[in-house]
């Protein structure tokens, strides 16, 4: 025997919190890495087009007429617009070169720009950490080029980034809910066993046992089980998650959601284990504390 | 083993003690005595009499309801929890009922005590094995207090309250379940750990016993205490053996 089984042979907690840890961490982690994989695919799309705008400057009517010269003076009084706007870096017109090197993916390499009707297009560079007045754009060129046609991600990605911020909100909320979980559990099983053990604790209590003798040993194995059950739990999510990232990379969905977490987001989901024997070995103490004051 | 104190201060001072448990009647009326450290005491009375109540304050198990109890010069009630603790590893008791731990060997019992007090591993097996063989039990250690008898039981629960030689030990009926030779030599080791200092008192009923050994009682009765001294008791009783011849 050791100093630190003294109460723990028949203890009900032995098969007990390992269970729950297990559980608890596998959900845990699962939810995690959801959470930062959203996070970062959010983040990326972000810094992608968040720093972009475009302008369609129409070439054809819409009965099919050419606009001829009106193109050329609608794209420089576009550009005049668009260069004295506050936070604009700068805005070039796609030339046709680079136009078909956009359209090569759908429309072959050879494709014919120019027999196309296909619109000019301002590419503008955004300061992405100005303020963009987009409504104020969107105005000036209602009024001075009406057939121009302002495409902003941001409007597209507001809505979306405020989804994403309710999902990791939502993640942070569950989190909070299983740890809470978790401390209640073994709030339970540490008074189960308390109460299974409280003639022992009582004599060694009469024996001159402090009260960190008896709490460091109890706060000690519910760290041991807790750890035990928790790397375990941790264990069985990487399987799901090579499953996961396998099926997002072979369904071409990369480009939506990040299939592979960071060595920060690794350490932080590799953290969850440590971070739930650190709850329970503070839960017990603090539980055992408690329970040891209505001894003299 | 725990070094033996050197006390000039009473082991324990009772003054206007009273006990009861909860809302229930006093169980203990008025103690007043002392233990002087190296004393030894035979504690007797009727069953029901407050013994173990007297034992329960001794131990600091529970704290007087009125009057005031002070353990090696320490008034109980202003000791902090560390401060008690201490005070319970200078102490060894000798439960009536054992309470031995079943799920630990009788090896491991007697241990604990040490192992409590921060001992090393090296010195608890020489110490604990010793003490086993002293007591007869070395082929038994082990063995689980659900093997033993009751008398090997009572053995391990001795040798577990005197293993790290208390200042003050305590036992109740401690020789109720060995016959008499046995009984006889653990009331010796009693007395050996009192030649060397530690403060004795033993509830007992075994009237062969105290006369065997001429110790001073604490007497109960009813809840209240009588010290008699041997003199006195052989007085008391010729006293009652003549007026018992008289009346016949």
């Amino acid at each position: 025997m050791t100093k630190s089984n003294i109460f723990f042979t028949t203890d009900p907690a032995k098969l007990f919190l390992p269970w729950m840890s297990m559980l608890m961490t596998f959900i845990a982690v699962l939810v995690l890495a959801g959470g930062m994989a959203t996070y970062s695919s959010v983040t990326r799309w972000q810094r992608t087009v968040s720093g972009s705008l475009t302008v369609q400057i129409p070439t054809y009517t819409e009965l099919g007429a050419s606009r001829g010269e009106m193109v050329d003076r609608e794209i420089e009084t576009t550009l005049t617009i668009l260069r004295s706007s506050e936070g604009v870096l700068g805005a070039t017109v796609l030339s046709d070169r680079q136009m078909s090197d956009l359209m090569a993916p759908w429309l072959g390499e050879n494709a014919v720009i120019t027999e196309l009707p296909l619109p000019k297009l301002i590419d503008v560079t955004v300061d992405p950490n100005s303020r963009l007045d987009i409504a104020q754009i969107k105005s000036d060129l209602a009024t001075q080029v009406p057939s121009a046609i302002l495409d902003s991600h941001r409007i597209w990605l507001t809505p979306l980034l405020r989804i994403s911020s309710g999902i990791i909100k939502l993640i942070g909320f569950i989190l909070v809910l299983l740890s809470l979980t978790a401390a209640f559990t073994v709030i339970y099983a540490t008074r189960t066993s308390l109460t299974v053990h409280e003639p022992v604790i009582a004599l060694v209590h009469m024996m001159g046992a402090g009260d960190l003798y008896v709490t460091q040993q109890y706060a000690s194995r519910s760290f041991q089980l807790t750890l035990l059950g928790s790397l375990f739990g941790f264990f069985l999510t990487l399987p799901i998650m090579a499953g996961v990232s396998f099926f997002i990379q072979g369904a071409s969905f990369d480009f939506i959601l990040k299939q592979s977490l960071s060595l920060g987001q690794w350490a932080v989901l590799l953290s969850v284990p440590f971070l739930l024997s650190v709850l329970a070995f503070i839960t017990t103490f603090k539980t055992v504390m408690n329970y040891l004051k209505r001894f003299l | 083993m725990a070094k033996q104190n050197k006390l000039s201060s009473p082991v324990a001072e009772f003054n206007g003690v009273s006990f009861r448990y909860d809302s229930g009647p006093e169980v203990l009326k008025d103690i007043q005595f002392t233990l002087d450290p190296g004393s030894f005491y035979f504690m007797t009375g009727e069953s029901g009499a407050g013994k173990t109540s007297l034992l329960s304050l001794l131990y600091l198990y529970h704290l007087p309801t009125k009057g005031r109890v002070r353990l090696f010069g320490h008034a109980v009630d202003e000791l902090t929890r560390p401060a008690k603790a201490r005070i319970r590893r200078q102490m060894g008791v000798v439960f009536q009922d054992f309470r031995l731990l079943n799920h630990l060997t009788a090896f491991d019992n007697v241990a604990l005590p040490l192992r409590i007090a921060g001992a090393k591993e090296s010195e608890i097996r020489r110490h604990v094995s010793e003490l086993l063989v002293w007591v007869g039990l070395e082929n038994q250690m082990r063995a689980y207090p659900p093997e033993l008898s009751g008398g090997e039981k009572q053995r391990v629960a001795i040798a577990r309250a005197v293993i790290n030689r208390p200042t003050l030990l305590m036992a109740d009926e401690p020789t109720g379940n060995v016959d008499d030779s046995m009984a006889k030599r653990l009331l010796h080791l009693f007395l050996e750990l009192n030649k060397l200092g530690t403060t004795v008192v033993i509830a007992t009923h075994n009237e062969g016993l105290i006369k065997h050994f001429n110790f001073p009682r604490l007497h109960l009765e009813k809840g209240r205490l009588n010290v008699i001294q041997p003199n006195q008791y052989k007085e008391m009783a010729s006293k009652l053996f003549n007026r018992g011849a008289e009346n016949d």
